[in-house]
């Protein structure tokens, strides 16, 4: 069974950054929203989809190049399809607006976004980009790679969902399939690939990985020492 | 002619359509690449390899109608080669993009590059052809977004996601995997065994998880 309207991922931070782009993926489109703490992308459209909103001025300067880079590359690890839509800065009061010079650096980063097999969308301002984000999940609605399960687990079903979360890259999406389809984590540890893909809605490779990673023999002595402090 | 079929193009050269010959887009990216100019492309304007070809939308183009339209679908039912569309965004022609966009890359799947003129476009296919070169030429390491296979150890994201079972800290963790080993023998073990390492009572918990 098709909901009508299909369900967006959305990270925290596009509350700050994306606020427009929310508003209206609720009030225009009516689509389902979720925010939720996704860290890797700012959208999860579908069970294979991300989609990171980038300004044009961080494609333009050397110095996100590797914030970006790192970012996209650890999405592909994590999903089959990724998309970023290139949205034009918003001109602040008192500004005149800046004739945009597309210069070969940035040139060079749409090129190799091309050839790394990303997908690019042009947006003019985060209206449109709300368009654009409910055209993709439609898209995805259609080609049955929708996310269709609860996307608000409570309780214990919360700590599991943690529990899925933090296996190396499974996505928040694949994380609510397992939470949904299997009753519990001994259930998903003793499935075999196969019917971890089906179950988690993941593609072959990525069921192997978990598969993997869930039968993977600890060896202490592999174990990094002395990890850093984090957060210091 | 539909001419759609993939031409085999030297090594670091552009092949471009006849009718492009003397144009801006062309006197720029001559001296910068090797540019052949080849009756019979079709519905192709230039190829940057023999899989990767770029169809060239003007201005003029998306304000006549959906000629253009035709061509790209056209284009796409015909040929099996990656397609990059490249279109000339101007004041003029802005109104038509987001149109534009929807069929190229949602509906066909193709790439879209907007261009405020032919100077940017030739621009543009410059750095397409170097990626080009570089991806003939294997350097993979070259394009930042190219995500490398790297094995990496699953040591710590194993003993990560034991620490979210309740009651399980990171010193629990490490005497849970010492003794079962991995996230399977961990889920199939029995309490009793559990309470053998850990207490009763985060025997039970990890049971009960």
């Amino acid at each position: 069974d098709h909901s009508p309207s299909p369900c967006i991922l959305a990270d925290t931070r596009e509350i700050s950054s994306g606020p427009a782009v929310l508003s209206c993926l609720r009030a225009v489109h009516g689509l389902r929203v979720q925010v939720c703490s996704l860290g890797s992308s700012d959208y999860i459209v579908s069970n294979r989809l991300a989609v990171d909103r980038v300004l044009q001025s961080e494609l333009q300067s050397p110095g996100n190049r590797n914030k970006l880079s790192q970012r996209l590359r650890h999405l592909q690890g994590i999903f089959e399809r990724i998309c970023v839509i290139v949205e034009t800065d918003r001109v602040r009061p008192g500004e005149t607006s800046r004739l945009f010079q597309q210069t070969q650096f940035y040139d060079g980063v749409l090129s190799a976004l091309v050839q790394a097999g990303i997908r690019i969308l042009f947006s003019s301002c985060q209206e449109e980009t709300a368009a654009l984000l409910k055209d993709l999940a439609l898209l995805e609605l259609r080609k049955d790679a929708a996310i269709q399960v609860p996307t608000e687990p409570e309780g214990h079903q919360r700590d599991i969902l943690n529990f899925y979360l933090s296996i190396p890259n499974l996505s928040y999406g694949a994380a609510l399939n397992l939470c949904h389809s299997f009753g519990s984590i001994t259930a998903v540890a003793n499935s075999s690939v196969p019917v971890l893909a089906a179950g988690a809605r993941l593609s072959r490779p990525q069921a192997e990985e978990l598969h993997r990673f869930l039968r993977h023999q600890f060896d202490l002595q592999l174990l990094p020492q002395a990890l850093p402090a984090k957060g210091k | 002619p539909v001419t759609t079929e993939s031409i085999v193009v030297p090594y670091g050269h552009v092949v471009g359509n006849e009718k492009w010959r003397g144009s801006e887009v062309a006197q720029r990216l001559q001296g910068k690449v090797r540019l052949i100019f080849e009756d019979g492309l079709g519905l192709v304007d230039f190829h940057l390899s023999n899989r990767t070809c770029i169809l060239l939308i003007s201005e003029a183009d998306l304000v006549a109608g959906d000629e253009f339209k035709r061509r790209l679908v056209r284009f796409r039912n015909a040929s099996s080669l990656k397609g990059i569309v490249i279109v000339e965004k101007t004041q003029i022609s802005d109104q038509y993009y987001s149109g534009v966009q929807k069929l190229v890359v949602l509906e066909l799947g193709m790439v879209l590059l907007p261009v405020a003129n032919q100077g940017e476009a030739s621009q543009l296919i410059i750095q397409l052809v170097s990626f080009c070169v570089r991806e003939q030429s294997r350097d993979r390491g070259a394009n930042p977004f190219l995500r490398k296979q790297r094995a990496q150890l699953a040591e710590p994201a194993v003993l990560q996601a034991v620490q979210h079972i309740p009651g399980v800290g990171k010193t629990k963790a490490l005497l849970l995997l010492q003794q079962f080993g991995s996230i399977h023998r961990l889920c199939n073990t029995s309490i009793n065994e559990l309470e053998q390492v850990v207490g009763q009572t985060v025997a039970q918990q990890i049971y009960t998880f």
